[in-house]
């Protein structure tokens, strides 16, 4: 075998290539699924609230997971993802602008939050205790809250990072370290309560103290299915394939195996603590979910998103099999748009699956802008943090 | 031919890693199977340089898995369903669920066994005495020393022709090591 130990020097190119139309196409299918969900906005109101809240937390969830992944660099001073982290930089860049995104959520709080209706309010005991916490104003105030956090956390850490690109001030790598600690503590309190307020309140009645970390693993889960996607995407355009090795890719992999067990681990210790102590007012959530055939999406979870990708992912060489983590990746992150739905949706339609076409033209409308944003941002910089005091170790990774 | 009955090996002494590595990687392609290398820390592509095989440690802790995870199901199903059935807050015997953290709690104390003891078979160990301790030398591959011994019991393994291969690969110092 020969020396490859000794490359320390970038040989690749950069920069995205400009010619490269994938922001632009992401952007034409986001235009078109915004127009038609606007017509099902009118077609079907209530509807089209639930399409919007699941699509909402199914972007929002690889957003956060992202920013997470950054922090947790930081905090532990990683070289071995110096050469990926640009792009959960660039992601979790987008949480300046997620906040908007929220707003129509304001509008249709009558259709998506029972305890919103001030019929149910009148009427029901337990909906009137949880009035201090479960009232317009104080969930508006806590979403600003989270936003605002969010949206600092991930423009700074992404603008201290491209700074960094231009120049050699070992200032800006302390800065990272001081921003994400703080961040990763209020990562965990704003991450958990913006669950709380955002899915666990639709059924109002309902809590489980676990939700917050459910939301969590399955963000984790999924946001490194999408790094992965993405770098073997750069490179199957040829881009960056002598800077990201095996190794790189190995790490990732084996994290999302790892990251698949959480998930198991999570969601199922959120169901066998309710099912066991078979309290009623807890159970109602999964009868709910398990009702009909949504209980086929129970189990598609179980088999989908634990059992397969453990059995498929278990073996050293299936973590650099770029066709198999490709398929994986993809599989998790349409498991996890699923399980928002799964999650959301039951509550409208009681008893039996129902797909509507807004389902459809809102992910469409979310991702395609999302991933619009993504590729437009990423091809404004260098792909890979290029004065990183890390970025050799990273490169020299085995 | 001398017998190289009484020899354990040849240990050869390199100045740094990278020296090291080329003199495995050399060692490799002679066609030597029995050798090993001896270094303060790990050095990264050795194992390749080496040219070894993937560990059977992964195979032996998955296969004690599954035995967890059936036996672990099997003592749940005979003691819940068959031999003692108790009704629990209206739950069905044969109650999976419920079944699941026992399930998985041998699974993990079944791959840690594995683990360990596979790992101290591997190395075959227990094992009292090392015949590369005849060397004074050897002690310095816990400080600053990078060694290869290739043993007498490779089949391509002779004192003069070995010994003198490992100084052409760049060796600093070269002994035989008795058994």
């Amino acid at each position: 075998m020969s020396m490859d130990h000794h490359h320390t020097t970038l040989s690749d190119r950069l920069t995205f290539p400009e010619d490269n139309k994938i922001a632009t196409g992401f952007f034409a299918a986001g235009i078109l699924g915004v127009v038609l969900s606007l017509i099902g906005l009118f077609v079907n109101t209530e509807q089209f609230f639930y399409s919007y809240l699941t699509s909402f937390t199914f972007i929002a969830s690889l957003v956060l997971g992202a920013l997470f992944f950054v922090m947790i660099q930081h905090v532990t001073r990683s070289s071995w993802s110096v050469v990926i982290r640009r792009i959960p930089e660039t992601i979790s860049f987008q949480l300046l602008w997620l906040g908007l995104l929220f707003v129509p959520i304001l509008f249709g709080m009558e259709f998506l939050y029972e305890w919103t209706r001030p019929e149910r309010i009148a009427t029901d005991e337990l909906t009137q205790y949880k009035q201090p916490y479960l009232n317009i104003p104080f969930f508006v105030i806590r979403n600003v809250i989270y936003f605002t956090v969010w949206g600092f956390l991930g423009y700074k850490l992404y603008k201290n990072s491209v700074a960094m690109d231009l120049s050699d001030d070992p200032a800006l790598d302390k800065k990272q370290r001081v921003l994400s600690a703080p961040g990763i503590l209020l990562f965990a309190f704003t991450v958990a309560f913006a669950s709380f307020d955002w899915l666990m309140s639709m059924d109002s009645h309902w809590f489980s103290t676990m939700f917050g970390v459910y939301y969590f693993a399955m963000s984790f889960q999924s946001i490194l299915a999408v790094v992965i996607i993405i770098v073997l995407y750069l490179f199957r355009k040829g881009l960056l394939t002598k800077t990201i090795n095996n190794a790189h890719i190995h790490d990732l992999g084996a994290l999302l195996f790892g990251f698949t067990v959480f998930y198991a681990y999570i969601a199922f210790s959120q169901f066998l603590l309710i099912y066991y102590a078979n309290i009623p007012e807890e159970t109602l959530w999964y009868y709910y979910r398990f009702e009909g055939s949504w209980i086929i999406l129970a189990y598609l979870f179980l088999i989908g998103r634990f059992v397969l990708p453990f059995v498929l992912l278990l073996g050293k060489k299936a973590k650099t099999n770029y066709k198999l983590l490709m398929g994986v990746s993809i599989w998790i992150v349409i498991l996890q748009f699923l399980e928002m739905f799964w999650i959301v949706m039951p509550i409208l339609h009681k008893g039996a699956i129902s797909f509507h076409w807004l389902d459809i033209t809102l992910l469409l409308a979310f991702f395609g802008i999302s991933s619009g944003l993504f590729f437009r941002h990423f091809g404004k910089h260098s792909m890979i943090p290029k004065n990183d005091p890390l970025l050799a170790e990273s490169l020299n990774k085995h | 031919m001398r017998s190289n009955s009484n020899q354990y090996g040849v240990l050869a002494e390199f100045a740094n890693p990278a020296d090291l590595m080329d003199a495995a990687s050399a060692v490799n392609k002679a066609g030597y199977k029995h050798f090993d290398t001896y270094s303060p820390f790990p050095i990264h592509g050795m194992d390749d340089a080496m040219g070894l095989k993937e560990s059977k440690l992964g195979w032996i802790v998955l296969i004690h898995g599954i035995i967890g995870l059936l036996g672990g199901i099997a003592l749940q199903v005979w003691s819940m369903d068959i031999a003692y059935p108790l009704h629990i807050s209206g739950k069905p015997y044969l109650n999976f669920p419920a079944f699941v953290p026992v399930g998985f709690a041998i699974v993990i104390l079944l791959s840690a066994f594995g683990a360990f003891f596979g790992l101290f078979a591997l190395n075959k160990l227990p094992r009292l005495h090392n015949p590369l301790f005849n060397s004074d030398r050897i002690a310095k591959a816990t400080d600053d020393g990078f060694f290869i011994c290739i043993e007498a019991t490779d089949p391509v393994y002779s004192e003069e022709k070995s010994t003198a291969f490992l100084k052409e690969a760049g060796a600093i110092h070269t002994e035989i090591i008795p058994k």
